[in-house]
């Protein structure tokens, strides 16, 4: 009985000895490091222009964009809204130059004479 | 022209959903109104287009014309009537603590890294690294941004460091990187037409920190050349806003090049006499060191076998660009212009100046642009108001719409390119080799300046 209560307690000595030795390590294996995420600005928000009260009557602009080979759909756009829509007057456009280029000056045109846009963006 | 005061309504093929959200709230407008439809819309037929356009958006499942309506004419929700700022907090300075096996798996999927293994930046590695610098921690470096719709974002000299621990750089190579950083120039630009970048650094630096500019230059032989040219793509990334696949990369293909950005340093002493390294074109002086970024796409290589004269190649080369990269003749009425960089052996280099009398890297660019031409299809392809001038009988085109299939027209391919042909010597004398890439120059850093 003695031999055995000996061995339980050298064994309990043990599984302590092995715990407070593991332990720390254990702890310091955890490391901390830099965040390498740069900094991003806040975001001033844009207001959305007043939706219309109907369509009739109105004067939508179709502005081709000038992505590659893509003119046959504004085209086939334009002709689809003017038969399913005829009460609305849609104005088909090319932007002027590639996708990079601004148009300002169709930018003003429709400023002064649509009433909306439709922008055709993609391949 | 929603800021015009006009209800707009954008139409996009499908695929780009992810990028036109990320810029429209990036832009500040996260409730933008869009109508989706399939894509690509580019070449298709009329029938297919109504077909789009009477069907319904991929992305929504409601009917186009209806969308199209709705975006025009629903009234406003309170949301989207909202003014004032979106703030955006700034990330945690620290990560941790964990086990470095799961700050490593954080990275990756967090899209921290390049997709290789990085070194973890604990603090005493930045601090390390910022001992490559006189630059204090928290200065400003620069703003970069992935292209010109995107936001610009910002970053700090430890913000660079961190970086350039990932990229497992040494401190003495910090200067070049935080030259690098500091144009805002991204490597890793977002079109969907897949860029590349190259960084060639020049002046004292490059024997200072052992970079190679001799045998496999250009390959995976040398740490200096290999993390800096890596910090550039996760700067580009983590500081730059980019790189997120979908979002603030469109890259079709992507770019392989982009792993290290062809970063080497230039061969100075092998150049012939008369010819200046890339610094001292570029305005620089002679015992400065300085790293000079370049934009392009692809690169081809080439053997010198006689009989050809090396510059009778190099003309075949510029052409095959043409339709490529900066060639930008993918549409008709788009003007043509092309850009070249070569990068030539010094053995090239030697043969173009003594035996072929370029005395200049100038001289040879200026030949190569007055003398390279293109065939007939290719010319009328990209100019259609020539073509039209030619059918109408106006001179000299009527005459060039006379020529034989495959005949060159007598313009050069250059003639209407603002940006030079640029000539960089880099190379160990092995083989009489050179590179040619459709690339342009884009920005030059003093890397004195941040040591």
């Amino acid at each position: 009985m003695n031999k055995l209560k000996t061995w339980l307690l050298l064994g309990v000595f043990l599984l302590i000895s092995l715990l407070a030795t593991v332990a720390p390590y254990a702890e310091e294996a955890k490391i901390t490091v830099l965040n390498p995420i740069g900094y991003s600005p806040p975001i001033r928000r844009v207001p959305m222009a007043p939706r219309l009260d109907a369509l009739s009557g109105k004067t939508i602009y179709i502005v081709d964009v000038k992505f590659p080979l893509s003119d046959q759909f504004f085209v086939e756009m334009q002709k689809v809204l003017t038969e399913k829509f005829p009460q609305t007057n849609w104005v088909l456009r090319d932007k002027k130059g590639t996708y990079f280029d601004d148009d300002p000056g169709l930018w003003a045109e429709i400023k002064e004479k649509g009433n909306g846009v439709i922008m055709g963006i993609g391949h | 022209m929603e800021k015009l005061g006009k209800p707009t309504v954008p139409v996009i093929t499908n695929v780009f959903e992810d990028l036109v959200k990320t810029i429209a709230f990036k832009k500040g407008m996260p409730d933008q109104r869009f109508v989706f439809v399939p894509h690509p819309v580019s070449g298709k037929p009329a029938s297919t287009c109504r077909e789009y356009l009477e069907g319904k958006d991929p992305i929504t499942g409601k009917p186009v014309l209806q969308e199209i309506v709705e975006v025009l004419t629903k009234p406003l929700t309170e949301e989207e009537k909202k003014t004032g700022f979106i703030e955006r907090p700034k990330p945690p300075r620290l990560a941790g603590p964990d086990a470095p096996e799961n700050l490593h798996r954080l990275f990756l999927k967090n899209g921290w890294t390049d997709g290789l293994p990085i070194v973890l930046p604990t603090e005493e590695k930045v601090a390390e690294m910022l001992k490559g610098t006189s630059h204090k921690p928290d200065e400003m470096v620069a703003q970069m941004r992935p292209s010109a719709p995107h936001e610009a974002w910002e970053y700090t000299v430890e913000k660079v460091a961190i970086n350039a621990v990932m990229a497992g750089a040494k401190p003495e190579y910090f200067p070049v990187i935080l030259a690098i950083a500091s144009t805002g120039v991204t490597s890793l630009f977002t079109s969907t037409t897949s860029f590349a970048r190259m960084a060639v650094v020049n002046g004292p630096i490059r024997d200072q920190i052992g970079m190679n500019s001799g045998i496999g230059a250009l390959g995976p032989f040398n740490h200096a050349n290999a993390t800096i040219g890596r910090a550039w793509t996760l700067i580009s990334r983590n500081l730059g806003g980019g790189g997120t696949p979908g979002q603030t990369y469109l890259g079709s293909q992507g770019n392989n090049l982009n792993y290290n950005n062809l970063c080497f340093a230039e061969k100075e002493e092998e150049l012939p006499e008369g010819w200046k390294p890339v610094h001292l074109q570029k305005g620089f002086k002679p015992g400065e060191s300085v790293v000079s970024l370049f934009s392009g796409w692809s690169i081809i290589d080439n053997g010198g076998f006689k009989p050809y004269p090396f510059q009778e190649v190099m003309k075949r080369q510029a052409l095959g660009f043409f339709t490529s990269g900066t060639g930008n003749c993918f549409k008709n009425g788009v003007p043509d212009s092309a850009a070249l960089t070569l990068l030539l052996d010094p053995l090239v280099a030697k043969d173009l100046k003594e035996n072929q009398g370029f005395k200049t890297k100038e001289e040879l660019g200026q030949w190569l642009m007055k003398n390279t031409f293109k065939s007939t299809w290719e010319y009328w392809a990209c100019r259609p108001d020539d073509l039209k001038k030619a059918q109408e009988g106006v001179e000299p085109f009527a005459s060039w719409l006379k020529l034989p299939p495959g005949a060159l027209v007598p313009v050069p391919v250059f003639f209407d390119s603002e940006k030079p042909i640029e000539i960089i010597i880099v190379g160990g004398r092995t083989n009489p080799f050179w590179q040619a890439g459709d690339f342009n120059y884009i920005a030059s850093a003093s890397v004195d300046k941040w040591k």
